[in-house]
């Protein structure tokens, strides 16, 4: 840097200085300079320097960058990253001060918005992958002078209705779920998810609690069985996947739903005669045996139903059952069904319209095929597919917040935990005008999580979004690489054994939230699991070849053995039963001996159908893992019952305990660790990332797109060396926060077995946690179980888990006016020894769940408006007391 | 050094980034060439495999033309049609689990499987969105036993606009012949076009009405699902208002839609209206899914007392149950392109802007690695392709390769479809077309 340069920059950065300490800067407040007022000085202070027009650092120039425009917006979009994150400057560098590289951030994100507004919009700043973006040392530490939060709340919205919520809900119309077991706490329940089918699908199916006799095994059970697909999409696969604006519904998805909803509205009215022949519905299979000759696999002939009437009997089945159709009855169908679709019941004007729509179908069609019709155009309410949070009712508060109240916040509190309709407390609450403060939501929310008997699948879905253990069966594996690790490669056997684990994941989070102690911490380091059978190769150790050739040579010795022995035992058998018999044709009448040569005879018959049972079973022995030994109490996961056939998705499972020093932890299960890995390998970038941004909080700017993101094929190396090519300047920069963070877990294997080695050399599991922002997190680590056990100890990991719940529970990115919300819910976490239902309360009861601000845009969640007269700090921020 | 030019590229790549969501499932919207000339495709699926034997005439092991060749009796419907016909055997699908059937997997070019749910979009929904636009761009049947076309009459396995996001194909075809041509019927089914109608407007009323209140930020997204509505009722207007149009080309309704003795009564019926979309102009792209892409199906009308699943562990070869699908198969086929030269277009016949692919949404059998996945094409979709002829490939190179073929043959310039560089290592010999089927 030249002289002038330096005399420059010194002079600009102390007016700079002088500017910061003279003004105050509020969060998210709307950024009413030019470029020439907030980032032309900026630039000439912090990034022309190495950016400048000749020979600039990194091939990018920003001396003629200019205001935010089509043309430059993507650079400004990386500029904005860069800066943000704080990798800009660099650390040899003067940091710009905290307010002036807030004002900077905020004045590209405005501009981008507005240039954007009618291009598709600039949105990557409410990517939830981008909430680390916002500093975790500003959220959870002292704020600098000057800084000003706004008490906070989220926009005025709609939220879309996730897949998993609407067949959920769907669902409910058809289906009757067995009610809550305490003595089987684990099995699937009224108010769990529906959950997907052995094939990974979300489907909703019709009948499967009446169904009582089938053809053929679970292809053919699932083919015969009426079902439907999920109509409504998630197009995220990694990290949250449904803040309230991603999504909307399409035209060829609200024609699917209309379809759907007759098939429903007609099953609601008539049961498996919808959808079967009269003489299939019986007690006894074997009076209809003459009408079930034959191959049937696969058709709906082939199914037997039940007399016993099992799904909700609703005044819709009233409507179609009884003769004739009156107002009354119209009514009450319509009115059910709006309530079963949008959990309220409809206003006046609602009623009457759908009212309407059933009378001109009817009048048009005659009763069943118009009430179907007419009925079937509720499931396109808006309030059926949409959660609507706007808030109109309410009276502004002195920042112009409105808090939620009655419906709207009766079901965001259930929609906090729950995929069916509020319960009748929760609506009774709301409906007796007790679903209005602060201490209202408390009072319900401390009432739900205190009872297992009400289900909370939005629990479980967090940690689904959160961990992403649940992807395991959708990551296709190339055959000869799966067998290479042990596991097996038969048809969908390693698919279906991910989607158990998936299940049995969930069921091992459940135990821990319900001694709900150091719940993250027990998270990172249980040793506890939860197991199919499966899971004794899964959770075994990939032997090396020397141990293979050792344990293939031991069983042949202990087949040669034992057949050594059944040999003499068969000949020594055999020789007796020839004497016996001989004996016999002397005295063909004695009885005891008759007696005693059946009973050698039996045995010889049991030896030898013993010795083949052996040789059988060692011959299926899979000599590539060492199976681990696990067993433990006999327990339930949260599967569907008999669902899909014979077999599949079974919910028996085990509490068992892994090996020590070699598993810990729901991030060394292959169910985690086979959703962050691809065809052929880990993908240790991937863990590096999960590591680096759910756990230590950091961002990671997107991939630039002139990065040609491959490792090399080299078959023969391996995957760290591979992945050398990170290494390079342009990439180790963001690369270093990441790989350093997945290679320590490369001492397992793809499919998640355990390994000492790797391409038949020792396996390499170092690894480092660099510039994580808490100093003493940072440093070298032998294997994952050391990192993680570092990690799970740090209250910086707690923090940013309390930021991840936000996030899932309020649908929104953190700003910093959510600091108090975050500190507080961290508080209540610490205070209550590791609680999630004390987090919970403390999030659900912040001003972030209950106020909403009409009209803010999305790039001032949190905006201030002017109107707001009184500002409050961190350290003070009291707000919403009127409804303490 | 970043030029602005390359920003401009920049820009453009983010835009679609942002539209990604909603676009992708926004078949209105989407901008295929409107003033092109019209062509179209056909995919026929067969499932249970698509033995070779079945099609390549005997002695023909290697490349070359079929002019003196004589078809197998399973195919030899097609006899008079060889010139237009190119028989294609050496694919592969082994990276997409055909064994059973590989579902999305046989269209998507990746993994599939009973049950699992498409990771992508598939070729006949990328094609129909790159060939010039019709009202309806893509249209799929399916063809099962009469008892699941009954209780399913839609169900989705075989197509999908993206991951997650299967299309439905039709079995019905009372409901299908309402929504082609319920603005030119009479009868029962007008009444419930007529009354569908009117209850698709209202919800489209009803759901403006509920969008008013909205915060701006979600106004847009809400839009979209008002545009939705309007999308529907404008394609039903748009039909309605080429009612006269229509009426050329609707099939005659019968006892076969009403009171089927067989499936196949069905099936030819779900047929015709299929051809009627495409000779009408309706639709570009039609998914035929015999069997449904699952591993059941029935044919009793040809006389096949058996069903489902037992079909598929027979071999197709000289079975006399094979032969009589293939040959209703084939028969099929001969409707399709008799249908389509009926009728000018430009200097010829819409049928010299068409190419049917036939195959098996299983490779060549039922229990198969998907080592061998034999195709048959017929038409040239205006002189794209080679006919006439049998191509034996060395099975390196993966069904995507013929699906970026066909999607080089729409103006779309790819090189691979659904497959990346690093699975291509593995699983593609090549990259681009297939040079043996593309002129």
């Amino acid at each position: 840097m030249s002289i002038v340069r330096c005399a420059l920059s010194f002079a600009l950065g102390c007016w700079f200085i002088s500017v910061a300490c003279s003004e105050t800067y509020t969060p998210g407040q709307t950024v009413d300079e030019d470029f020439d007022g907030f980032a032309k000085a900026f630039l000439a202070d912090h990034c022309i320097d190495c950016h400048g027009e000749t020979a600039p650092e990194g091939d990018l120039s920003l001396h003629d960058l200019g205001p935010v425009d089509e043309i430059n917006a993507a650079t400004w979009r990386s500029v904005w990253a860069q800066v943000t994150l704080k990798e800009m400057p660099p650390e040899d560098a003067e940091p710009p001060q905290v307010i002036q590289r807030l004002r900077f951030s905020d004045g590209i994100v405005d501009k981008l918005t507005r240039l954007m507004r009618d291009k598709g919009g600039f949105r990557a700043n409410l990517d939830p992958d981008k909430g680390n973006f916002v500093d975790h040392d500003l959220l959870f530490g002292r704020l600098p002078d000057g800084i000003r939060l706004q008490p906070t709340s989220s926009p005025a919205r709609i939220w879309r209705v996730t897949p998993q919520e609407h067949i959920t809900r769907l669902n409910e119309l058809i289906n009757t779920e067995s009610p809550f077991d305490r003595k089987k706490p684990g099995l699937r329940t009224h108010g769990d998810v529906v959950p997907t089918n052995h094939g990974g699908e979300l489907k909703l199916y019709f009948g499967t609690d009446r169904i009582i006799k089938w053809q053929g095994g679970t292809v053919a059970y699932a083919t015969s069985v009426k079902s439907v697909p999920a109509v409504l999409s998630s197009a995220r696969n990694h990290g949250l996947e449904n803040y309230p604006d991603f999504y909307t519904v399409n035209s060829a998805e609200a024609t699917q739903i209309l379809g759907i909803a007759a098939d429903i509205i007609r099953y609601m009215a008539d049961g498996p005669l919808s959808i079967a022949q009269p003489y299939q519905i019986t007690d006894d299979p074997n009076s209809i045996a003459d009408r079930m000759k034959g191959d049937l696999r696969g058709l709906p002939t082939s199914l037997v139903y039940s007399t016993r009437v099992v799904r909700p009997l609703t005044p819709v089945h009233d409507l179609m059952n009884n003769d004739g159709v009156t107002d009354q009855r119209l009514r009450a169908a319509v009115d059910y069904l709006f309530e079963a679709l949008t959990f309220r019941p409809p206003s006046k004007v609602e009623s009457n319209e759908y009212l309407s729509i059933a009378q001109q179908s009817i009048e048009k069609l005659g009763k069943t095929d118009g009430a179907v019709l007419g009925l079937s155009s509720i499931f396109l309410d808006r309030d059926a597919l949409f959660r609507p949070e706007l808030a109109q009712s309410g009276k502004p508060d002195l920042h112009g917040r409105v808090m939620l109240q009655d419906w709207e916040l009766g079901m965001a509190v259930n929609h906090a935990f729950r995929y069916i309709r509020p319960d009748q407390t929760l609506r009774g609450a709301v409906t007796d005008g007790r679903m209005r403060t602060r201490a209202d939501v408390r009072r319900e929310v401390e009432r739900i999580l205190s009872d297992d008997s009400i289900r909370k699948p939005r629990i479980l879905r967090f940690f689904r979004d959160y961990f992403d253990y649940d992807l395991g069966g959708y990551i296709c594996k190339d055959l000869k690489a799966l067998a290479d690790t042990g596991a097996s490669n038969r048809g969908q056997a390693h698919y279906r054994a991910m989607f158990d684990a998936a299940a049995s994941t969930d069921r091992l989070i459940e135990f821990i939230l319900q001694d709900d102690k150091d719940v993250l911490k027990q998270l990172l380091t249980t040793d506890k699991v939860v197991a199919t059978k499966n899971d004794s190769v899964y959770f075994g150790r990939q032997r090396t070849a020397d141990k293979r050739a050792e344990a293939i040579a031991t069983d042949k010795k202990t087949l040669k053995a034992q057949a050594k022995a059944d040999a003499a035992n068969v000949e020594k058998l055999t020789a007796e039963i020839s004497q016996l018999q001989d004996k016999l044709k002397v005295n063909p009448e004695d009885k005891r001996t008759q007696r005693t040569l059946a009973a050698k005879e039996k045995t010889l018959e049991t030896i030898k159908k013993k010795a083949t049972a052996e040789k059988r079973r060692r011959a299926r022995i899979n000599h590539n893992v060492a199976e681990v030994d696990l067993s433990g109490d006999k327990i339930y996961a949260r599967v569907s019952r008999r669902s899909f056939g014979n077999g599949s998705m079974a919910p028996e499972r085990i509490l068992a305990t892994v090996p020590q020093g070699e598993r810990m932890g729901i991030l060394t299960h292959p169910s985690w660790l086979v959703s962050h890995s691809d065809a052929m390998d880990n993908h240790a970038i991937r863990r590096g990332r999960w590591i680096y941004e759910r756990l230590l909080g950091g961002g990671i700017p997107d991939v630039p797109i002139t990065v040609d993101a491959m490792l090399p094929d080299e078959p023969t190396s391996t995957l760290r060396h591979r992945m050398r090519v990170t290494r390079e300047d342009y990439c180790w920069t963001c690369h270093k926060k990441m790989d350093p963070l997945g290679l320590p877990f490369e001492m397992y294997n793809h499919a998640g077995l355990y390994r000492n080695t790797e391409l038949g050399k020792p396996v390499d599991t170092s690894g480092e946690i660099i510039d994580s922002g808490a100093p003493d997190l940072d440093g070298k680590v032998s294997n994952a179980i050391e990192m993680i056990q570092k990690i799970a100890e740090s209250q910086r990991a707690e923090q940013v888990f309390v930021r991840h719940a936000f996030r899932f529970w309020m649908g929104r990115n953190e700003t910093l006016n959510d600091a108090p919300v975050l500190q507080n819910a961290h508080l209540a976490y610490r205070n209550n020894g590791g609680s999630m239902k004390a987090m919970l309360v403390s999030l659900l009861t912040s001003d972030a769940f209950l106020y909403r601000t009409v009209n803010q845009t999305p790039t001032n969640q949190t905006a201030a408006s002017d109107r707001a007269s009184s500002e409050t700090t961190a350290s003070t921020a009291t707000v919403g007391e009127e409804n303490r | 050094m970043l030029s602005r030019r390359k920003m401009l590229q920049g820009i453009a790549a983010s835009t679609v980034a942002v539209f990604g969501n909603s676009m992708a499932t926004n078949r209105v919207d989407a901008s295929p060439k409107k003033d092109a000339a019209p062509k179209r495709i056909v995919f026929f699926m067969q499932n249970q495999g698509f033995d070779p034997k079945t099609c390549i005439p005997s002695g023909l092991r290697s490349s070359g033309s079929l002019a003196k060749t004589r078809l197998p009796e399973p195919i030899n419907a097609l006899e008079p049609y060889k010139e237009r016909l190119h028989i294609i055997n050496g694919l592969h699908g082994i990276h997409t689990s055909p064994s059973h059937s590989a579902f999305f997997g046989a269209l998507g070019g990746y993994r599939g499987s009973d049950g699992v749910p498409p990771s992508a979009s598939t070729i006949d929904y990328e094609l129909s969105k790159a060939l010039p636009q019709t009202l309806l761009p893509h249209l799929c049947i399916g063809m099962d036993s009469i008892e699941n076309m009954k209780t399913k009459p839609t169900i989705a396995t075989l197509s999908a606009s993206g991951a997650g996001q299967p299309i439905f194909m039709h079995s019905n075809p009372n409901h299908l012949y309402q929504m082609l041509y319920g603005g030119i019927s009479t009868g029962n089914i007008r009444r419930q076009h007529e009354a569908r109608s009117a209850v698709m407007n209202q919800v489209q009323r009803l759901a403006a009405t509920k969008g008013q209140s909205l915060p701006t930020s979600d106004q847009m997204r809400y839009g979209q699902y008002v545009q939705g509505f309007k999308e529907v009722n404008g394609l039903r207007d748009r039909l309605d208002a080429v009612a006269d149009h229509l009426r050329n080309f609707a099939p005659v309704v019968d006892e076969r839609y009403t009171r089927p003795e067989f499936e196949t009564d069905w099936h030819d019926v779900l047929l015709d209206l299929g051809i009627s979309a495409l000779t009408s102009g309706i639709t570009n792209t039609l998914t035929i899914g015999s069997g449904r892409g699952e591993i059941f199906g029935a044919w009793k009308g040809l006389g096949i007392d058996q069903q489902g699943h037992n079909l598929g562990h027979m071999d197709q070869p000289d079975n006399p149950i094979w032969v009589k699908i293939r040959q209703y198969n084939s028969r099929m086929l001969v409707r399709i392109m008799e249908k389509l030269e009926s009728v000018p277009e430009g200097s010829g016949t819409m049928m010299d802007n068409t190419l049917i692919v036939y195959t098996s949404n299983n490779a060549d059998k039922q229990h198969t690695n998907g080592a061998n996945w034999p195709v048959m094409l017929l038409g040239n979709l205006d002189g794209a392709f080679k006919t006439g002829c049998f191509t034996q490939l060395d099975g390196k190179r993966p069904i995507n390769s013929l699906y970026t073929s066909l999607l080089r043959a729409a103006g779309q310039n790819v090189d691979r479809f659904n497959m990346d560089d690093k699975a291509a290592k593995k699983f593609d010999s090549g990259i681009g077309p297939l040079k043996e089927v593309l002129v």
